[in-house]
């Protein structure tokens, strides 16, 4: 009886070791990233089972509050709808991306140890899991998006390759957050709460509804300290034909490469202990 | 040409960490780092359980293993260091073949999802690719023998049911190494013995089974090798009909 599957586990041999099986652990999940992917689709049919809309759902209750929050920021700020309503599609579709990624990190690992725990699939792989779950919602918002963009008439003056440049780098950001906020939130269970709370504060820090009028004085602190206002900028500033600021995705980029070294490093150091803080 | 199926653990030691409720909290867990050396020194790290101490054993295909002990003696922790889950904290595992851990049968399984779709899911993760579970659907399906049920949600099933469709699944895989943990009887007596049938067949199939259980007959019965484990230490791996004479004697020295 032949075989070409091979499995091979070692005791620990000094972090250099260390190293080379958290690659590997890596390069396994990228080989399976269909296994994440019909995980993460699964999550998304689950969760509206049973309704007649489906995922469609996802799309509805999005443009309705994509719309509330539109008319009430234009009355409160005496600014034009045209002015208002693609900043906020733009700025909440993509905030939710964002937040969820970062939230749903912490329970990455707690909803799959009994997977974890009784099998040698990589342990990225249920980190892939929750991205790809967030990308496939976007999937569904992307409908509003497209929609405000050519009602408004904006699709004639974006830069859609740089839109996407600034998503391909939020993503890339919002990953290690996410392989962050899973590895802590299985060590302590006090992160997931404290995960929702930073995030939620910085949902009103980032001009995710208002639009920053002045960069002057405490503003200028809280959109330059801001992750998440170069995310947003980044990927909503060339839809909107405006000018993004190119410090943010110098930043993005900078941040991205810091944070997954900074991520990678806790992998490394934590990856054997995973299934046992389950 | 690849190598044959076989299994080689030398040296292997598990250390399991336990994480008390305790220390879980981040607070105490700052508050100690705040406190550092006084009480820092006495609780620093959790404590740990040493599962499994320097076990060896070389396992080849045809090989049917009978793991016995008491509870706690490291039979389950063994399986999961097989299945790749722990990983060893000296010594090694070496695996050739397909591993399909029969460890938990509800792994994967979603109780508001269909049937079918409970089939795909976990057949997704015990390793097959799309086409696979869509090629043997129809030899799935018929072995759960649930007909026009495998397109209601797994929630509407009778315990019975979900266990015909779970173990289907389980064991639809084409596996070289099958890890169990307790012999799987489920269903009514029909079920049982078509699952019997099957679970003989996929022993015979799959190169090499690891079997931990109480029962004494089973072991005689599914297995051809056996080894007794007490306090994370094994025995050598002995040939069945040495039982009573593994069983008399004492595994530590001095115990």
């Amino acid at each position: 009886m032949q075989t070409a599957e091979h499995m091979l586990r070692t005791g620990r041999r000094g972090t250099g070791h260390e190293f080379t099986l958290a690659v590997a652990d890596l390069k396994a999940s990228g080989a399976r990233l269909g296994l994440s992917w019909s995980l993460a689709w699964h999550d998304v049919v689950s969760r509206y089972r049973g309704s007649i809309l489906g995922p469609l759902w996802i799309t509805l209750s999005m443009a309705f509050m994509v719309l509330g929050i539109g008319f009430l920021y234009s009355e409160l700020q005496h600014i034009s709808l045209t002015e208002t309503l693609p900043f906020v599609a733009l700025g909440i579709v993509f905030w939710g991306v964002i937040s969820l990624v970062i939230i749903e990190g912490c329970d990455t690992f707690v909803l799959a140890s009994s997977m974890l725990s009784q099998t040698s699939l990589p342990i990225f792989t249920f980190v892939w899991r929750t991205v790809l779950r967030n990308i496939v919602v976007l999937g569904h918002h992307v409908v509003i998006i497209v929609a405000v963009l050519i009602y408004f008439g904006f699709w004639r003056k974006m830069n859609l390759p740089l839109a996407v440049l600034g998503l391909a780098l939020t993503l890339a950001n919002i990953s290690w957050v996410s392989l962050a906020t899973a590895i802590t939130s299985a060590r302590f269970r006090d992160i997931p709460q404290i995960v929702t709370s930073v995030m939620q504060f910085s949902m009103f820090m980032t001009p995710v509804f208002w639009q920053p009028s002045s960069r002057s004085g405490l503003m200028h602190l809280v959109l330059t300290f801001n992750p998440f206002f170069h995310m947003l900028d980044a990927i909503r500033s060339p839809l909107l034909g405006q000018a993004p600021d190119p410090m943010s995705y110098a930043i993005l980029a900078v941040m991205a490469v810091v944070g997954w070294a900074g991520t990678f490093a806790t992998f490394v150091l934590t990856r054997r202990n995973i299934v046992h803080y389950l | 040409m690849s190598p044959p199926v076989s299994i080689r653990v030398s040296d292997l030691t598990v250390r399991l960490p336990v994480y008390g409720v305790d220390s879980k909290s981040l607070k105490k867990h700052l508050a100690r780092v705040a406190v550092g050396g006084s009480l820092g020194q006495a609780h620093h790290g959790s404590a740990e359980v040493t599962a499994i101490k320097g076990l060896n054993m070389q396992l080849k295909a045809g090989d049917r293993l009978g793991l016995i002990g008491h509870n706690g003696s490291g039979k389950t922790t063994l399986l999961r260091a097989l299945s790749g889950a722990y990983e060893p904290d000296q010594g090694e595992i070496e695996v050739h073949g397909r591993i399909a851990p029969l460890l938990d049968l509800s792994l994967g399984i979603d109780p508001s999802a269909t049937g079918l779709e409970n089939i795909r899911l976990r057949g997704r993760i015990a390793g097959m690719s799309s086409a696979e579970i869509e090629a043997r659907m129809d030899e799935i399906s018929a072995f759960t023998g649930l007909g026009p049920f495998l397109a209601m949600p797994l929630k509407s099933y009778s315990a019975g049911m979900q266990a015909r469709l779970a173990f289907a699944v389980a064991t639809a895989v084409d596996a070289d190494v099958l890890l169990m943990d307790e012999w799987i009887a489920v269903g009514d007596a029909d079920f049982q013995k078509i699952a019997h049938a099957r679970l003989l067949s996929l022993v015979e199939r799959a190169g090499i089974l690891v079997l931990a259980s109480h029962d004494l007959d089973l072991i005689r019965l599914y297995c051809n090798k056996v080894m007794r484990m007490e306090g994370g230490v094994a025995s050598p791996v002995t040939e069945i009909r040495k039982l009573d004479k593994l069983l008399a004697e004492p595994l530590v020295a001095n115990a």
